[in-house]
């Protein structure tokens, strides 16, 4: 009995010490991220009608938290960046939005965002994100409604 | 079967009983009918058995057998205690052939749950776990800034607007008025 048991033993433990090696070496042949694929959706909310956008539809429950009963994709824009390199995007209304992905930390995207109307800066700030999700900036008007910006990030 | 006497000897019983097959019945019967020693060896199991089947019959009606059987019902329909059943459920994965295969077990699951949040951020366990973002500064440049984080939908907002007050001075309308939610 004591024999079966120290075979088994052994081999249980040498399974381990494979599995432990295998996933060492996975992980070993991994690649550094390189940069990331920043995605902004530039929406128009406004009251002046009931109409929800149906590319909108993924974000349709992240939107009910604004109250507003229209909803319609202006524009939608992907650029990739490297680490800690500038995007910028244009913003209906003269504005303009700068992202730069800073780090990538326990799965989550720090970006440093500046919005800005002209040259007059609106907003700055920094938000960690949750890679592949996404954040809403909102607040700009335009046409009789204001601009929500769906910010969202993928490490590439 | 081979009919020496050993055998034969050890078969009576059993031969007795009606326990053996119909040939090897015959063959112990043949046996015993030319051989007076194995043929006493019956005689003198036979009279053991018919002795105690007098005393079986003699006893066995002052034996109660009422209060053992419903010991034995009531012990069969009796409810064990559930930590009893729960070990009785788990005690073979306490085998120690089995237990040697838990390190292993344990290695894979642990892989697998490292695996899930490294290739599938989505999948988090706590505070991570979700859409929320992390706002770590915020600047609205003489604008308001208020910021949502709505559970459910694990969505954040950072909404920008003018104060009425400000609203009346300024001269365009650069931001919405104050946050819709």
């Amino acid at each position: 009995m004591m024999k079966l048991l120290e075979s088994r033993l052994r081999r249980s433990l040498l399974f381990s010490l494979f599995l432990l090696l295998l996933s060492v070496s996975a992980h070993a042949g991994e690649k550094a991220p390189q940069g990331v694929q920043l995605s902004i959706g530039t929406i128009l909310a406004s009251n002046e009608s009931d109409d929800f956008d149906a590319k909108l539809s993924k974000m349709k429950k992240q939107l009910e938290v604004i109250k507003y009963s229209s909803y319609r994709l202006v524009k939608e824009e992907s650029q990739k960046v490297p680490w800690n390199g500038n995007a910028l995007f244009e913003i209906p209304g003269g504005r303009t939005l700068a992202v730069m992905p800073q780090e990538y930390r326990n799965s989550r995207v720090s970006l440093k965002v500046r919005l800005q109307e002209g040259e007059k800066p609106l907003l700055d700030t920094t938000v960690r994100i949750r890679n592949r999700g996404n954040f809403l900036l909102g607040g700009p008007a335009h046409e009789g409604g204001v601009l929500i910006l769906s910010i969202s990030a993928t490490v590439q | 079967m081979k009919t020496n006497c050993e055998t034969v000897k050890n078969s009576l019983g059993a031969w007795l009983d009606g326990e053996l097959g119909h040939a090897d019945a015959e063959e112990i019967r043949r046996h015993v009918e030319g051989c007076p020693a194995c043929s006493g060896e019956r005689r003198r199991l036979e009279r053991v058995q018919v002795a105690l089947r007098g005393v079986l019959e003699t006893e066995s009606s002052r034996v109660a057998f009422e209060p053992f059987w419903d010991g034995v019902r009531r012990r069969i329909s009796e409810e064990r205690p559930r930590q009893a059943r729960l070990w009785e459920w788990a005690r073979p994965a306490f085998y120690p052939q089995r237990l040697a295969w838990a390190v292993p077990v344990a290695i894979v699951f642990l892989l697998a749950i490292f695996s899930l949040v490294q290739y599938a951020p989505g999948w988090r366990w706590g505070v991570n776990r979700g859409n929320v973002a992390a706002v770590d500064s915020i600047d609205g440049h003489g604008f308001n800034v208020a910021v949502l984080r709505e559970s459910k939908t694990k969505t954040t907002v950072i909404w920008l607007f003018e104060s009425q007050e400000e609203d009346d001075e300024a001269s365009g309308e650069p931001t919405a008025k104050e946050p819709s939610f």
